[in-house]
């Protein structure tokens, strides 16, 4: 059982390691889920609009339309008074939006004109955009009630004029968003697996070679199989842990700060973190294979991160590629490794039906590329090139 | 006891294609020498003689393009673990784990030579008695002087009881106090019978220490004998001017 002892003494050697201890337990689990969570639930928060929120809107004028005052009224907000200089208040976003009702606006509505409003909004400021959105969508409302009664009064049906009723049925349960949304998951899973295991493969493979503590080591009597074992172990143990602890601190941050994402139809619940997590865990042994036989390569830690660098495209081309193709899961994508996990993980956020089959030859793919990686490995560590 | 016989061994030269004249550096030519059970055989020979590539032979860590040898009856072609087992070697840099303390350095070996946790914590306490380490035993090895550092890999190249101990350049970077103090050590090694092979490229070091000198030229074995016999043989009484003969003579050798 020499490889437990290999694989014990790198884990506590690498404990003793900050740098390892900072990509393993906090940049990976914590910093990126809480960055990218973070900013998704906090964009989302900006985007959404609350219409039971009460707020105010400043208006020019307010005495010359009651009754539109009033409608406003009924939708929650309050009309206060519009500041002196519009312009200057709504550019240095002093007001948010400035509804501005100009003197024959009533003149026009009883003679059936156009009733003119300007809408005082500054588009580069986000929650002027957003406060404009409100406004405009009660004002359509207010518009279509006058508009009905208008017809109404005249004798016309007022669906005369919906020529067209447009039914869209979209049979996708996930929407172009949705897939950015949940590719959130996979992409953190994925990113904090190879976070979490790159400094460690790169201290027990190449940083051994540069300490040139691999000569006396290989000069034991013991197989080199235990060697590379011990050291694959060590590091699987860090990937694990790494993505155990991002799994924790997703549920944790969607917890604490619930959205609903596409209707609920997002979901980053206990059960849907879990179910992503499992079917992620293949990836735990194939990412720590590929972690140290790309480090076992390279000569010194600084080409092993040069290599490991590079490789950190890896995981995150599936994330970019699917924002653009859309790649179905189907039985022919399902052995890749990285790329089934990310439509695996999508799904499983979306809380579609993922087929049986499309797991097992998953996990079957994936199981068999860490297993060419480890035969890869373990040569590489027999050849006498790797004294060198 | 080792026995070395015609060892041979090329590697590639960098950045020339296989096919290419000249492709390979010659590292070690024919080299064949005994080294003795209870003595103190050096290795001696200026930097990239060849010393370094001749001992990984020995220690199975490169194999031999062609010729053999054995460690203690075992050849280092065939029975390769039958050979670590008999044998310690320290390569000529310490490598020793900086966020270990000495202590765990030599358990860590222990434990991969096949001792149990127990025997491999009385052995290290031995070891660390024996080689005067106990000021530093507890100690992360990444503050260590050359000479502690040394010390910690004497005694995980000694942790599995090796009959036939291997020493590349140890006396590298150590100060007086230290390189006297290992002297005294290796001797007691080979006074508890163990065969012991130094390499050095430092004359007096070897003629203070050794019983019998291998002098290794552009890799092959330029004279073999001991201390005395060499100075008989070149006619010199200064081992410095012995080795500029001996060797002098292998240029020849070769260059006919």
């Amino acid at each position: 059982m020499s490889f437990l002892v290999v694989m014990v003494k790198e884990i506590v050697d690498n404990l003793r390691d900050r740098q390892t201890l900072f990509y393993a337990l906090l940049f990976g689990p914590v910093l990126l889920p809480l960055i990218l969570g973070g900013s998704l639930v906090a964009s989302f928060k900006q985007l959404s609009i609350d219409f039971d929120e009460v707020s105010t809107l400043s208006v020019v004028n307010a005495s010359s339309a009651p009754n539109l005052v009033d409608f406003l009224y009924s939708n929650n907000i309050d009309v206060v008074d519009a500041p002196d200089d519009i312009d200057q208040s709504v550019r240095y976003g002093d007001t948010l939006v400035v509804l501005e009702i100009p003197e024959d606006f009533s003149e026009a509505l009883r003679n059936a004109s156009p009733a003119p409003l300007t809408l005082h909004v500054n588009s580069a400021d986000k929650k002027s955009s957003k406060a404009s959105r409100r406004v405009r969508t009660i004002l359509n409302v207010y518009e279509q009630t006058i508009n009905s009664l208008r017809l109404q009064h005249r004798g016309i049906d007022p669906a005369t004029f919906n020529a067209l009723q447009v039914i869209e049925n979209d049979v996708s349960s996930e929407g172009a968003n949705g897939q950015l949304l949940a590719s959130i998951l996979p992409f953190l899973f994925i990113m904090s697996m190879v976070m979490g295991g790159y400094y460690l493969a790169i201290d027990t493979t190449a940083g051994e070679r540069e300490r040139q503590s691999l000569e006396p080591l290989l000069s034991l009597p013991l197989s080199r199989a235990a060697i590379v074992f011990g050291k694959y172990g060590a590091t699987l143990a860090f990937v694990t842990l790494s993505s155990l602890l991002t799994a924790i601190s997703v549920y944790t941050l969607f917890r604490v700060f619930p959205i609903e994402l596409l209707n609920g139809q997002i979901r980053f619940d206990g059960a849907t973190v879990t179910r992503a997590f499992l079917l992620a865990s293949p990836l735990l042994f194939f990412i720590s294979a590929l972690l140290i036989t790309v480090s076992a390569i390279t000569r010194s830690t600084k080409e092993a991160q040069t290599y490991l660098g590079l490789m950190m495209i890896i995981p995150m081309a599936p994330f970019f590629v699917l924002q653009f193709l859309t790649v179905r899961s189907t039985s022919a994508t399902m052995p890749y490794p990285m790329l089934s996990q990310y439509q695996l993980l999508e799904s499983a956020v979306l809380g579609n039906k993922i087929p049986w089959h499309h797991i097992a030859l998953s996990a079957t793919g994936t199981l068999l590329g860490t297993a060419l990686l480890l035969a890869l490995a373990s040569w590489l560590y027999r050849r006498e090139r790797i004294l060198s | 006891m080792i026995v070395a016989n015609d060892l041979r061994k090329c590697f590639k030269r960098p950045g020339v294609r296989k096919s290419a004249k000249n492709s390979d550096i010659v590292a070690v030519d024919n080299v064949s020498f005994t080294a003795d059970d209870g003595s103190i055989t050096g290795l001696l020979g200026p930097n990239g003689a060849g010393k370094s590539t001749t001992l990984r032979m020995l220690a199975t860590l490169v194999s031999p393009d062609s010729g053999t040898a054995t460690i203690d009856g075992a050849d280092v072609s065939g029975d390769v673990l039958a050979v670590r087992k008999q044998l310690g070697f320290m390569p000529h840099n310490a490598g020793i784990y900086p966020r270990l303390s000495a202590r765990e350095n030599i358990h860590y070996y222990a434990r991969l030579c096949g001792l149990g946790k127990q025997q491999a914590q009385e052995r290290v306490g031995q070891l660390i008695e024996q080689l005067d380490m106990k000021g530093f035993a507890d100690r992360r090895a990444a503050g260590f002087s050359q000479g502690q550092k040394t010390k910690v890999a004497l005694g995980r190249a000694l942790v599995h009881r090796p009959q036939t101990i291997m020493l590349d350049e140890p006396t590298n970077g150590l100060d007086v106090m230290a390189t006297r103090g290992l002297r005294e050590i290796i001797r007691q090694l080979a006074g508890d019978g163990h065969c012991i092979l130094f390499s050095s490229h430092i004359m007096q070091e070897v003629a203070a220490l050794c019983d019998h000198i291998a002098i290794i030229s552009a890799g092959r074995i330029a004279m073999e004998d001991t201390l005395q016999g060499i100075l008989t043989r070149t006619d010199q009484t200064d081992l410095e001017d012995a080795f500029v003969q001996a060797t002098g003579s292998a240029t020849t050798e070769q260059d006919v």
